[in-house]
């Protein structure tokens, strides 16, 4: 089967920093892969260039078979890929209903009665239909960020991805979060997510993956690679979280 | 004039609901000084009802001279900004040069510029090549004073927008672009609306400055208020009957102008 990402020797550097130093790594459609790694790894370097947030100086990326070559195909692997922010980024000036309908309708090109539907039955699916007509800082940081996926999978993406989508909440509001995060990978949706939350790596990942220093370390499937990893630097890493 | 501003400030227990209906008391103001010059017209016809008659056309070029600019502003300091923003090193560039010149030279220098020497540089260059309509281009004295007005105002407003747009954090374009948005839908939907909130306290000052600014469009041959009281006190000798009238009047479209900023700031605040 053609992997759905296709990655391969990618270089990214920041000015003398060298974020990337060659990361290869295929993803197949529906699987579900779980990025782990210290603070400056590279984590969501490498997550923002398979959408082209940011550019990459070497190697190549090509997301469900569209080359990265022009402008338009970078708009249309964008809308292919839904990402999810540590920081929610939900668009504080408009509605809840707002931020979700607002791509539909400027990208999509979807009637408002159309995008308010899909609005609605996916607010239902994150469980907030009640929160349509609130502004988003009215919400508790687990309802933004349930608002901020419904946004995103709006635009009915066929991979997610997730940059530490729990980090910045309470932790009494991280586990409304990771439910429906599990309830998408059932569904099959092809999803790359950087976390350190175990349990649900163990739940719905099909593979866990150690970076450091801008490489990929280490790639196993979770229960092998939290509880009898190969590397050293991926015990000294699990060492370090688990205490 | 921002100490005249008095931004909505929250009391201790208030919503903002509460705050949004409350009545703004600085309006108190403005009806007095309203007062004071109706009772100075009723009071004294001669000479203030004389001097309020005789410039009453200047207030209209002032009032028009100024919203025409400024609308013109809005619209070339947006475009400058965003060029102060482009990552294009040229456009930049560009920008920048533009905004550093105009605001090394003084406005009075500027208007004198657009009105005695653009005009006669055009009638060299129409005469030089021939062209009849340029050789015998006459300058409006309004058309270049608005065009001074933009010229200069624009500079500084495009380093607001600039600031605005600064303000607001990197991961609000991310998400849009992430969506799919094109820079300029993620620019008119998701940064501008928030930028323009942040922006609108330096836009109204922009405002209320240009206002006052806009006698000095009175050297260039523009009948606004500041040149028809010259008119009047060259023709009556009351120098300070009519200077007091002139600022009289002054006050009341900026005061007037501060309250309805400060009305439009209470009503696109973000609700939280
Ligand atoms: N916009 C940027 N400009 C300059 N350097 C950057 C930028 N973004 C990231 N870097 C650098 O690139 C390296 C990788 O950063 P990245 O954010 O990908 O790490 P990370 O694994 O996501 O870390 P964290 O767990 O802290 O989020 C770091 O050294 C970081 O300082
Ligand atoms: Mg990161």
């Amino acid at each position: 089967m053609e992997p759905i990402i296709h990655i391969k020797d990618v270089h990214k550097y920041f000015g003398r920093v060298q974020a990337l130093r060659g990361v290869s790594l295929d993803i197949n459609k529906g699987e579900v892969v779980v990025i782990i790694g210290p603070s400056g790894s590279g984590k969501s370097t490498l997550l923002r260039c398979i959408n082209r947030l940011e550019e990459f100086d070497h190697g190549q990326i090509i997301v469900d078979n569209i080359p990265l070559d022009s402008a338009e195909n970078i708009n249309l692997v964008r809308t292919e890929v839904g990402m999810v922010f540590q920081q929610f980024n939900l668009f504080p000036h408009l509605s809840v209903l707002d931020n979700l309908t607002l791509a539909q309708k400027a990208v999509r090109k979807r009637s408002k009665k159309e995008a308010e539907e899909i609005a609605f039955q996916l607010l239902k699916k994150v469980g907030i239909p009640e929160k349509a007509n609130v502004f988003p800082l009215q919400l508790s940081g687990g309802q933004q960020q349930r608002v901020a996926i419904a946004r995103a999978l709006a635009m009915n993406p066929k991979i997610m991805l997730f940059d530490e989508p729990t980090s910045a909440l309470d932790p009494e509001m991280i586990q409304e979060v990771l439910d429906v995060m599990l309830d998408l990978a059932k569904e099959g949706m092809t999803m790359v997510v950087v976390s350190h939350e175990m349990g649900f790596a163990r739940a719905a990942a099909n593979r866990a993956i150690l970076m450091d220093e801008g490489l990929i370390v280490e790639e196993a499937t979770p229960d092998i690679l939290f509880t009898n990893p190969t590397q050293e630097r991926t015990k000294l890493f699990l060492s370090k979280i688990l205490d | 004039m921002e100490h005249l501003q008095t931004s909505p400030t929250l009391k201790p227990g208030e919503t903002f609901e509460q705050q949004k209906k409350k009545f703004d008391r600085w309006w108190f103001l403005v009806f007095g000084v309203i007062l004071l010059i109706i009772i100075l017209v009723f009071l004294e016809p001669d000479p203030y009802q004389r001097i309020v008659l005789f410039v009453s056309d200047g207030i209209g070029v002032t009032v028009y001279t100024t919203l025409v600019s400024f609308v013109l502003v809005l619209i070339f300091g947006l475009i400058g900004g965003l060029g102060r923003l482009s990552k294009n090193r040229i456009i930049n560039g560009l920008a920048t040069v533009y905004v550093e010149v105009v605001r090394g030279i003084p406005l009075l220098v500027q208007l004198l510029f657009w009105y005695f020497a653009f005009p006669s540089v055009i009638k060299n260059f129409g005469s030089t090549l021939g062209i009849e309509s340029l050789a015998n281009y006459r300058a409006d004295p309004l058309l270049m004073a608005i065009l001074g007005l933009t010229f200069c105002y624009s500079a500084y407003m495009s380093e607001v927008y600039r600031a605005g747009i600064q303000s607001i954090s990197r991961g609000q374009m991310e998400a849009a672009r992430s969506l799919g948005m094109s820079y300029v839908q993620a620019m008119r939907f998701v940064i501008l609306p928030q930028a323009l909130r942040v922006i609108l306290p330096p836009v109204g000052n922009e405002f209320i400055t240009l206002l006052k600014d806009s006698s000095l469009v009175s050297v260039v041959a523009v009948a606004d208020m500041t040149r028809r009281g010259r008119e009047f006190m060259a023709a009556n000798f009351i120098p300070v009957q009519t200077w007091l009238m002139i600022a009289l009047l002054y006050l009341v479209l900026t005061l007037v102008s501060a309250r309805i900023v400060n009305w439009i700031e209470k009503k696109t605040r973000l609700e939280r």
